[in-house]
């Protein structure tokens, strides 16, 4: 059934509001939608995208209910290969924020973990926040950067896809933490052998 | 964002410990409006796990002195309402508390000769390294969590260990206990003569229950004498009493049968020991059952508690006062640590608890093992539930191993428990190459709160929840939850399956909706 190769968590963070979940539906919905609720129930989305002639499962967190608050369990960031830090360009604000929750990030979240900061809503108008100074915020912390629009679809595809290939080559020189795949499976009978190996069930 | 705030709830929720945890999951889930509130800025209370600066906080709020100054809250009251005022601050209820290093602030390298030296300076430097619990607990790979984690699907959010060998203290020396068949026809610590008697008595516990009229004669024996009357030796006496059935001397007869079974049902599932240990820490099972919670709609707000409670004069909660707002609910469960005083049990027993960080294993082995070690009582202390945990499930650093220890308190927990730790391990100034050294000791006592009657001065729609109990698993939080779920739900079912993302259709053709069993709408303004 799953023929993938790879499986990679990424992991969205951003005030609300920025459009993290829209872009997560852009991307793997292919739709922008019209009005976009608190998602209730669903806590990740899965596309599996084509690399190389591999296939490669992304399985994309979006935060919750908790997230208004910036309450965020710290078990959320907990074995992500990617993460993905949301502002809006057109809220000064969101972009203040930034240095918060790169703080959580690093409290958290892996030291190895692929982080990319998005500036999203570039369809507006009523820009705030310049290219450059999200590209500097990005370059001195080490992250990669992208600016996006969901309602567009600009930049989206692009975003993803370019941490699948970041993520596919750290795995193939095996650089990524070695986790149990992450909370997937909800019904094969999984679990490792009676050795040191990490155990998951279903 | 004030104005975005909900101001009604189906259930507010205060404290995010194990039961507040799975009972906001459990509402949440059959589309009741959640409130989850925790004035920590962490989640868990006291079930949480910390990395190693985290815990010097912890540390540092247990030492405050404690504070009855009353909260400032004026709430508006209706008719015939009363305010109770919470407490300013509600510091961890541990008590005895002391950290000490054993290791100098710094070391010079000293060259590639024999182990590593530790220093304060070392392990500091590696703080987000660490997951320290307060309340270290193990799953049976058959029991109630690990079966409610996969009916509920909450297992996606959690990761395990196995835990790799069971030891035991026999002689003055630790041994691995075998406990699976393979290990018993492995083991070279028993004869082949005990190995036959050890497999015919284990499944004669796994046959117990169908046979009442057997059982009857044993009704008023000890599990001791049991096992005496079957002429086994003492090694096998040891192994199953201690190791495997986890009782003393005085365990009846059919409750350590019970627990060997338990012990060997949960055999063979996930590895070749019953139990499961949780990655990053046992403060990570209630953050899953948080996730769920705020997945279906939940709210979460650290760092904010309730000043006062609102009651009316029928004796039922109203409301509560939570930063200078009415928050109106239909029920409130609350976490024992923040009730005030007047809903208080008399006297709770204790738990006491030692966490210890040692430079190799207790018992060196070949490869990183995840150890439990049941210690048998003695004239100093009794039966101490050990654990030792490696780098592998992200407790602490490479070439750093953590063990917790937890019992019952009789005088202060390091009272009751340095006798056992000297036996394992090397102080300052003992140089038993056989055993690690310490490197850093803690030692705190908190409430065992899991045998009180919580609700006998409470509001008739307040619920209160135990902290961390003594027994090895979550069993008693389940339970609660469980029971205080079916009295606000009686009609509805407890954390069924969560839908995988793959079953969730997403409909977007005017309106955002779900085809799930429930279907909810938002509530939430959207900004
Ligand atoms: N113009 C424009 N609006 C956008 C874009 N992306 C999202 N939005 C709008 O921004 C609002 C918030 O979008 P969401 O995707 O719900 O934001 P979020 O980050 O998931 O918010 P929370 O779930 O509350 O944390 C919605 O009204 C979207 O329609 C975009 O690229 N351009
Ligand atoms: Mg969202």
């Amino acid at each position: 059934m799953d023929d993938y190769k790879f499986l990679f968590k990424v992991v969205l963070v951003g005030n609300a509001g920025v459009g993290k979940t829209c872009l997560v539906r852009r991307f793997t919905q292919g739709l922008f939608p019209p009005g976009q609720g608190a998602t209730i129930g669903v806590d990740f989305m899965i596309k599996t995208v084509e690399l190389e002639n591999e296939k490669v499962k992304l399985q994309i967190w979006d935060t919750a209910g908790q997230e208004r608050f910036r309450s965020i369990t710290q078990s959320y960031y907990r074995s992500a290969h990617a993460l993905i830090l949301v502002y809006d360009i057109s809220s000064q604000p969101t972009f203040d924020c930034l240095q918060d929750w790169l703080r959580e990030i690093e409290e958290y979240a892996s030291n190895k973990v692929l982080r990319v900061l998005v500036g999203n809503k570039t369809d507006r108008e009523d820009r705030e926040i310049p290219t450059s100074v999200g590209e500097d915020f990005a370059n001195r912390h080490n992250m990669y950067f992208v600016e996006t629009s969901a309602k567009e679809a600009e930049n989206v595809e692009r975003l993803f896809m370019v941490i699948a290939s970041e993520l596919m080559e750290q795995a193939r020189s095996k650089e990524l933490p070695r986790y149990e795949t992450p909370a997937l499976s909800s019904r094969s009978t999984s679990v490792g052998d009676g050795g040191c190996c990490g155990g998951r069930f279903s | 964002m004030g104005d975005e705030f909900p101001k009604e709830y189906d259930v507010i929720v205060v404290g995010t410990g194990m039961t507040e945890s799975i009972l906001a999951a459990a509402a949440s889930r059959v589309g009741k409006r959640v409130l989850h509130l925790d004035s920590n800025e962490y989640y868990g209370g006291l079930w949480a796990s910390f990395n190693f600066e985290g815990l010097q906080q912890w540390v540092g709020d247990c030492q405050k002195p404690k504070d009855e100054t009353e909260c400032k809250a004026d709430p508006q009251l209706a008719d015939g309402e009363s305010a109770i005022k919470m407490r300013v601050l509600n510091p961890p209820t541990a008590t005895n508390v002391k950290e000490q290093w054993h290791v100098p602030e710094a070391v010079e390298s000293s060259g590639d000769d024999a182990k590593k030296a530790w220093s304060q300076e070392e392990v500091k430097k590696l703080y987000r390294k660490f997951n320290i619990d307060l309340a270290p607990k193990l799953l049976y790979s058959r029991g109630a969590l690990v079966e409610l984690l996969i009916s509920s699907n909450i297992a996606r959010y959690t990761e395990f260990r196995n835990v790799t060998r069971v030891v035991t203290w026999h002689e003055g020396k630790l041994t691995p206990v075998p406990c699976s068949r393979a290990d018993v026809f492995a083991t070279q610590n028993i004869t082949v003569v005990e190995k036959r008697m050890l497999m015919n008595l284990l499944q004669e516990c796994t046959e117990y229950e169908g046979n009442p009229e057997k059982l009857k004669k044993h009704e008023n024996q000890s599990f001791l004498d049991f096992l005496k009357d079957k002429q086994l030796t003492d090694n096998l006496i040891h192994y199953v009493l201690y190791a495997i059935a986890m009782s003393t001397e005085e365990t009846p007869c059919i409750e350590g049968m019970s627990r060997t079974q338990k012990f060997l049902l949960s055999l063979g599932r996930y590895g070749n020991t019953p139990f499961l240990w949780p990655m990053y820490g046992s403060g990570e099972i209630p953050q899953a059952f948080c996730r769920l919670c705020a997945v279906f709609g939940g709210l979460y707000h650290l760092k904010r508690g309730a000043e006062a409670l609102i009651v009316g004069s029928d004796n039922t909660l109203k409301a509560i006062h939570s930063d200078r707002e009415n928050l109106k609910s239909n029920y409130l469960v609350m976490g024992l640590d923040y009730a005030p005083d007047s809903f208080l049990p008399e006297e709770s027993p204790g738990i006491s608890r030692g966490v210890f960080l040692i430079d190799s294993s207790i018992l060196a082995a070949d490869k990183e093992h995840l150890t439990l070690l049941e210690f048998p009582p003695d004239e100093s202390s009794g039966p101490v539930t050990i654990v030792e945990v490696g780098s592998l499930t992200n407790a602490c650093p490479q070439g750093l191993y953590m063990v917790h220890m937890t019992t019952k308190q009789k005088g202060s927990a390091e009272e009751d428990l340095m006798s056992v730790a000297k036996k394992l391990m090397n102080f300052p100034g003992e140089t038993d190459e056989s055993k690690p050294n310490l490197v850093w000791s803690m030692f705190f006592n908190m409430k065992d709160t899991s045998t009180c009657d919580l609700g006998a001065n409470t509001p008739t729609n307040l619920f209160l929840t135990s902290g961390p109990d003594l027994d090895l698993d979550f069993d008693f939080a389940i339970k609660q939850a469980k029971e205080i779920f079916s009295k606000m739900y009686p009609e509805d079912e407890f954390l069924p399956r969560a839908p995988d993302p793959e079953e969730i259709i997403l409909d977007d053709d005017d309106e955002d909706k779900q085809k799930q069993p429930e279907e909810k709408a938002s509530e939430e303004p959207q900004e």
